[in-house]
């Protein structure tokens, strides 16, 4: 009697886990379409992959030798409140009429210790970073 | 009687049980795959899309539940501006590219590249992140 109880609870929890997994796919639609197009994504440019390697590593002297004082101005504006930085990944690239676009994400830590992530977009033109957003 | 009440409340008590676990197990699944990108998911939000889409046909409205409250002053400006520039076509977007992003916990950014063609006919290529939290867009930059 126990024992086809528990059964009988188990197969009602069941078809309810089923049922709340139906209404999430009912319920979740996903983003809107886009009605512009696209651009291809591209490999991540060698010099933009050098910057960030060097961001993720801690390595301020090498940034100090890649980066002009506007870029690393923008580089610290683009990666705040991040002062801790933990990881760095590259999320992808896309290119229009020969400027390229490599787009990062940090996560790391705030002054204040919490965790956080934040994204940045280097700019590369003729293999050279230009810019940093 | 009193027996079969029981039995029915507790059946439909285990039953809601498990729509809440499986509503929950299926919400983080999908944050989990879009976010890895696995079953050619795209780890595009839905909110960052809507923004975005919004800030090109320069319509403030229709994204005014997905940002933080602003003041009534700057909505006013927001309008002003979008109206000016809708009136002036001053802007005609080309291209909308999600480029990717990432979640740390409650946190996620999302990076798209825009093409546009200004009304002097020069073609822009600019990035913009968004940073969503709470189902709002808290950043764009």
């Amino acid at each position: 009697m126990n024992e086809s109880r528990a059964i009988a609870t188990l197969a009602l929890f069941a078809v309810g886990l089923l049922g709340g997994v139906v209404v999430h796919a009912f319920l979740d639609k996903g983003p809107a379409e886009n009605p512009y197009p696209a651009l291809p994504k591209v490999d991540e440019p060698r010099a933009a992959h050098d910057i960030v390697a060097a961001v993720g590593a801690d390595d301020a002297q090498a940034l100090s030798r890649m980066l002009d004082s506007t870029m690393l101005t923008d580089l610290d504006a683009a990666i705040q409140p991040i002062v801790d930085v933990r990881t760095t990944k590259f999320v992808g690239a896309v290119e229009s009429e020969g400027k390229l676009l490599s787009a990062y994400v940090v996560t790391g830590k705030t002054a204040e210790g919490i965790d956080f992530v934040v994204g940045f977009v280097l700019r590369v033109s003729n293999d050279q970073v230009v810019g940093v957003n | 009687m009193v027996g079969l009440k029981r039995l029915i409340s507790g059946s439909a008590g285990t039953v809601l049980v498990g729509v809440l676990a499986g509503f929950v197990i299926a919400s983080a699944g999908g944050i989990f795959i879009q976010d890895s990108g696995l079953f050619g998911a795209s780890g595009e939000s839905p909110i960052a899309r809507t923004y975005m889409l919004a800030l090109l046909k320069r319509d403030p409205n229709s994204i005014v539940g997905i940002r933080p409250n602003q003041s009534i002053a700057q909505r006013a400006a927001e309008i002003q501006n979008a109206d000016t520039s809708r009136t002036t076509g001053d802007i005609q977007p080309l291209s909308l590219t999600y480029i990717g992003g990432a979640s740390v916990g409650a946190y996620s950014v999302h990076i798209y590249a825009v093409g546009l063609r200004t009304a002097q006919g020069v073609d822009q290529f600019f990035p913009l992140a968004l940073t969503v939290y709470g189902g709002k867009v808290r950043r764009s930059e």
